[in-house]
This record gives C-alpha cells, structure tokens and sequence, in this order.
C-alpha cells in the first residue's frame, strides 16, 4: 500500500492541481483520497488498486466543486442580505498565500525552455472543460483503458472515446497555437 | 500524428511536471501518505474465514451487534405472544378432552340425527 501510494501520490497532486487550480485544496483532496483508500480498501490486492484510487481521486475532486457550489451560493446569498462582510477576511490572505506558492523559484537557465513548454502544457491542460481534462489524464497518463475510464468517469465508453478524443485535438491546437512542437 | 502518438509525446512532460512538484511540496506528500498509512491496518479474517479489511470487519461486528438490539424488543414481543399461545392452545386441550372423556347416555346413540332430542320441548 505505502509503495503503490509513494508511486502516485505526485501525479495524483498534479491531476488535482489541473481541476482544481489551487495548491493546498489539492493537497487536501490528495491527502483525503490517500487516507479514504487506506482505511476502506487495505484488503484489496495490489493490482485494483490504482482503480480504486482514481475512483476516490475524482469523487474527491467532484466533491470539491459541490462544495464550493454551494459555499458560493450562501455566500452570494449572505452578500445579497448584507449579513457577509467581517467574517470573511480569510479570503484575501488565501489568494496571498497562494500567489506566494505559484512564486516558485525561477528554474536555472539551461532548463527555461523545458520549462516554458512544461508551462504551456498544464496551461493547455487546465484550459480543457474538466471531463475531456479527466479522460484524457485517466486515459492516457494514468494508461486506463477505455472501460476502466468510463467506471472511474461514470459515464460510456463512448463517452471516454469522444472526451479522449476532443480533449486530444484541442490540446494539439493550444499547443500549435502556442508554437510548441513536442 | 494520431491521438495515441500525440499522448505518449505529451505523457513525458507531464511525468516531469509531477517530478517536479518542489521539495516543500514532496515532504508534505509524504507526510500525508504516512497519515494515511497510520490508518492502514493489515486485513483481518472474519470469523476466521473471510478476508476482509479489519475497518469492514469492525462495521460488519458492530451492525451484527446493532441489529441484534434492533430485534430484541421484536423478539422478545414475539416469544411472549407464542407463549400466550401455546397456554390458550394447552386450556382448550384440556376443554377438549372433558368433553371427549365424559360418557354419553346410551340415547344418545340411538338418536338418530338428534330427533328426538330436538322434538322435546325446551323449558
């Protein structure tokens, strides 16, 4: 267990990075996901478990934007009644810190285009709508196959195909817009 | 370039994008995968038999024992019930056997379909 989670627990950051778009809610919902798959599934064999772990990754991530769906709303709704205000100066000093994480140290010279290109790719990435973002990171990083995608998206297999398929070509135009070739 | 050939060119970069993640970030990772790993116990076999995660063999002794305090009151309704039953069961039982054991007047016999005894006149 502790070596299939060492093994993922970075790529599972970034596809969290990737939808949520935020350092530390992504750590949280890696943290949960990790912890979840421990204690529900310490019985399963090794070979189930990066299913099950995409499974309580993108439920996770779903549950994420229910959640601030619905944290938005009362908030909204809160504004509206003019009950908001003082409580919420949290806010500011989140954005901060997380202008503070996105300031990571310049990358030495020799590596700039590497990671210019790196750049350009999580961009076009996190620019997809989220389930042709989700197909594709399942699909063809996480190299499930198409029937397991769709247990993991629930959704068809045609679905996954037509997600993969239109997420693909869309990343292919950023990229070529950008004048990057891989 | 088909779809495939593309995402395998794309697929290195973004494993050095997850190699990449800064070393504050790495450590609190780790830190969370060794949180997770404290809630990790080695499975265990229910009744000596099942193998199971020992969380789910802790829920499945703990909703036996639950449903079991669920059903007591139940249960107990029900025995009380039966054993009102069988003592009704037991009296009329009893009932039965006077009525079967007391002798009958010869007449009765002989009285063919109640007759006679219905041709008195009741007082």
């Amino acid at each position: 267990m502790s070596d299939f989670l060492a093994s993922v627990e970075r790529r599972a950051f970034k596809q969290a990075v990737f939808s949520v778009q935020e350092e530390e809610s992504a750590h949280d919902i890696v943290q949960d996901s990790m912890l979840r798959l421990a204690e529900k599934y310490s019985d399963k064999p090794a070979a189930e478990l990066p299913l099950l772990f995409q499974r309580i990754l993108q439920n996770a991530i779903r549950d994420h934007f229910r959640r601030s769906k619905v944290r938005s709303t009362w908030t909204t709704l809160l504004y509206s009644m003019g009950l908001g205000g003082e409580d919420d100066d949290g806010d500011p000093l989140e954005t901060l810190e997380v202008d503070e994480l996105s300031n990571v140290p310049a990358s030495p010279e020799s590596q700039l285009e590497q990671s210019q290109v790196m750049e350009s790719i999580e961009e076009a990435l996190r620019a997809l709508p989220a389930r042709q973002r989700e197909a594709f990171v399942l699909r063809y990083w996480e190299e499930l196959d198409v029937s397991e995608t769709a247990k993991v998206m629930g959704c068809s297999e045609g679905s996954v195909k037509t997600h993969c398929s239109r997420a693909t070509h869309a990343l292919a135009k950023i990229l070529k817009a950008k004048g990057i070739t891989l | 370039m088909n779809e495939k050939e593309f995402a395998d060119k794309l697929k290195p970069w973004l494993e050095r994008s997850a190699a990449s993640i800064g070393e504050m970030r790495a450590v609190k990772l780790k830190a969370a995968r060794l949180r997770a790993m404290d809630a990790w116990r080695e499975p265990v076999r229910l009744f000596g038999v099942v193998p199971m995660s020992s969380a789910r063999a802790q829920a499945i002794h703990y909703g036996i024992v639950q449903r079991a305090l669920l059903f007591l009151p139940l249960l107990v309704l029900i025995a009380v019930l039966a054993v009102q039953t069988l003592d009704d069961d037991g009296d009329t039982g009893d009932l039965d056997a006077q009525l079967l054991s007391q002798e009958l007047p010869p007449d009765a016999f002989l009285d063919q379909e109640f007759r006679s005894w219905l041709g008195k006149p009741r007082g």
